[in-house]
């Protein structure tokens, strides 16, 4: 439905966003994960018309939209990282504003501002102007005035940041649904990586402008799947145990942390017996043990050497 | 284009403070202008009455005696003896001096008696007199000698008041004045009574008088000043919105909305319109009801002062667009606001909203008459005086061409995508 080909951009010097390929079918839910920095927001700017690229091209249902972008716009639902919304306006007047703007129809305009109070929640505070409300009503708001002419593709840049939980339990709620029940194609950036997980059917990962791996959750996390993380929790810390565990065969990682003790072995093999005779012989008792089952967190870990919030 | 314009102005209309400042603001000021310069140009409404006594020592007979003794001694030919004698003659200085001050023009504010220089004293002292002209022994000769022989002397007319006052500087200025022309007759030749024109222009409690024409007062001066560069501020305060809309993002919004830029440049400039418009209005008729600062108008008038209005108002909302697109374009919104404000208040300064025009050097007038309150309050200033709708007709146009070149300048600067 909704593809890059190749698209770039280049500010001055720097290389924002370095020849991606994206691609959104049609009803999918897909996540763009990736550090501060990483050509997220350029991407989303581009693929929404609002700025042009140095190289490359957005496509919708294989027709170009970087000469004329009017037809992708009508498609398109964009809810920026900004409460992008009249602050001096009550939440009705945002939505009937940018509604008669998209060009709703007037018989219908009513009928729909209703629909999208109800689905974030606020019809009751539909009178109150939005500089009254809190972050995450403003959130919430600024999702439906995004949906107010029916998008077929919704994308969200960040929508959560700095919001209550309960807001945001909601947002995703709503996000979720739009998907599922309206068949809303859903391009969804996070620093969540637990959003991302709940959310998106698959994920991009994004580093340098470039995008590093792409695929559903359990492709990436088959990214580390010829390793094995055991957490060891010991009665104290030695470093002669650190250095012995390091000596047992297949272990390819020890690093101390606040918990104990994570061991990397290579995938399927046993070092059970050996790492206990080594605390016997170091005199450290092993109070826990458990097998780590590896996150998307672990993924974008190991292929960016950063975490999400970097 | 409608959404545009009923959102600017419910987003102007729900900023209490900039609704205060719209309205208020002029209102304030010229009303404060109005009270703190009412003293100063009080006489503006009320002219000056003197009570002026003239002590006449001199014998003009033996002052005449005493030049034609000089002109005796002199070593000329006696045609031109004669010549200067007759011309001395005719000349009445004395006559001449007192009847000044009885001509009828001054005589409607300036009341003569012929007293004592005790009697003078003593009337000053009680205030009933504001000042009294000395004219010193020998002063017929003393004038003569000096007028026609070129001999100086000392003696001179004095004039003697209790305290420095408004009276006093203003018989100080006519006595100046007479004496000027006198000296210029004598340059030209001339003798007997002084004609119409070389009249001095007397000083008339500080108006300046056209034949069958009003002049214009400081309240009404104020009310047009400050109420123009007033509206010149609503194209800041608009275009300060637009800064708010593009840097939360709001215009983006617009812009994938695929919305025309027209739209929504027509959407700022007709809220705009509306907004000086209205202020203009309010303005006028609060400060015409609490101050009458026009008073006996005709509905000619009112018609004109509206249809300046007007197309003022739409002269503001053009500026108000160009400012638009400045906002967009450029990448500091933060010095977008301090640049307009710099704007306007150039444009208050060149078009005379802080001080009248015609003070200002030549060509800074020149530049001044084309900024759009320049054109309004140069003719706005003319109309009260003559009242001829006609004059207006040029005015409009200029204020109507003002707008349509903002306009073309603000949609070919609109940012082009990805520019914003």
């Amino acid at each position: 439905m909704l593809e890059t080909v190749k698209l770039s951009k280049t500010f001055k010097e720097k290389k924002a966003v370095d020849e991606i390929n994206l691609y959104l079918g049609k009803g999918e839910s897909v996540g763009l994960l990736g550090p501060n920095g990483a050509g997220k927001s350029t991407t989303i700017s581009m693929i929404s018309s609002l700025i042009k690229p140095t190289s490359g091209d957005v496509k919708l249902d294989g027709k170009s939209t970087i000469k004329d972008p009017s037809e992708i716009r009508k498609v398109l639902g964009v809810v920026p990282q900004e409460i992008a919304l009249y602050e001096e306006l009550s939440a009705y007047e945002n939505l009937k504003f940018f509604g008669k703007i998209y060009q709703v129809e007037k018989g219908k305009l009513e009928e729909r501002i209703q629909e999208m109070l109800e689905m974030v929640g606020l019809k009751d505070r539909q009178k109150h102007l939005v500089k009254t409300f809190s972050g995450g009503m403003k959130r919430r708001i600024n999702i439906a005035a995004a949906m107010m002419h029916q998008p077929k593709v919704l994308i969200l840049d960040e929508p959560t940041v700095g919001i209550d939980p309960q807001s945001r339990n909601h947002i995703l709620q709503t996000v979720r649904k739009l998907n599922e029940e309206q068949g809303t194609t859903i391009l969804y950036t996070s620093h969540y990586m637990e959003e991302v997980e709940h959310l998106c059917d698959r994920v991009y990962i994004m580093d340098h402008g470039k995008v590093v791996a792409s695929g559903t959750k359990s492709e990436l996390l088959s990214i580390l799947s010829s390793e094995d993380r055991i957490q060891v929790q010991v009665s104290r810390k030695s470093h002669e145990l650190i250095e012995k565990i390091q000596q047992i065969e297949h272990v390819r990682g020890v690093d101390e942390t606040k918990d104990g003790i994570r061991i990397i072995v290579k995938m399927g093999r046993n070092i059970l017996s050996e790492l206990v005779h080594a605390a016997e012989k170091e005199g450290v008792q092993i109070t826990n043990f458990h097998m780590e089952i590896p996150s998307l967190e672990d993924v974008f870990l190991h292929l960016t050497g950063k975490t999400l919030r970097d | 284009m409608s959404s545009f314009f009923k959102k600017d102005l419910l987003v102007f209309w729900r900023d209490r403070k900039e609704i205060l400042l719209a309205v208020f603001l002029p209102i304030i000021l010229i009303v404060i202008l109005n009270t703190a310069f009412s003293g100063l140009f009080s006489s503006d409404s009320e002219p000056v009455y003197i009570d002026l006594g003239v002590v006449l020592e001199d014998d003009e007979t033996a002052g005449l005696e005493q030049f034609e003794n000089k002109v005796e001694s002199l070593e000329i030919a006696p045609d031109e003896k004669q010549r200067i004698v007759e011309h001395a003659m005719q000349i009445g200085v004395n006559q001449q001096f007192v009847g000044f001050f009885k001509n009828p023009e001054l005589s409607e504010w300036v009341t003569v008696q012929e007293v004592t220089e005790q009697e003078a004293r003593k009337l000053v002292e009680m205030e009933e007199l504001d000042a009294y002209i000395k004219i010193p022994n020998g002063f017929t000769d003393t004038v003569l000698s000096s007028s026609l022989l070129g001999i100086e002397s000392e003696i001179g007319v004095t004039i003697h008041a209790k305290e420095q006052s408004t009276e006093l500087s203003t018989i100080e200025d006519v006595v100046r004045q007479f004496i000027n022309t006198v000296n210029m007759q004598f340059a030209l030749g001339q003798t007997g009574d002084l004609d119409q024109a070389a009249q001095p222009v007397l000083p008339q409690g500080g108006k300046e008088l056209v034949d069958d024409v009003d002049s214009y007062t400081f309240p009404q001066y104020f009310t047009i000043g400050i109420s123009t560069l007033c509206a010149l501020f609503i194209a800041q305060t608009i275009a300060v919105k637009t800064i708010t809309e593009k840097r939360e993002r709001v215009f983006n919004r617009i812009i994938l909305s695929n919305s025309r830029p027209f739209h929504y440049l027509m959407g700022k400039v007709l809220s705009t319109f509306c907004l000086a418009w209205i202020q203009m209005m309010m303005t006028y008729v609060i400060i015409q009801l609490m101050l009458d600062v026009f008073p006996h108008k005709t509905a000619s008038f009112w018609i004109g002062l509206f249809l300046m209005i007007s197309l003022f108002s739409l002269a503001v909302a053009g500026l108000s667009g160009l400012f638009t697109s400045i906002a967009l374009n450029m990448k500091d919104t933060n010095s977008a606001a301090g640049i307009f404000t710099m704007i306007v208040m150039t444009l208050g300064a060149l078009g005379g909203s802080f001080f009248p025009l015609q003070g200002l050097p030549g060509f800074v007038q020149m530049i001044g008459e084309w900024t759009p309150n320049g054109v309004t309050q140069t003719a706005l200033i003319q109309f009260i005086q003559y009242e001829r709708l006609q004059d207006l007709v040029i005015p409009l146009g200029l204020l109507l061409g003002f707008f349509a070149l903002c306009l073309v300048i603000a949609l070919f600067m609109f940012p082009r995508r990805g520019r914003i």
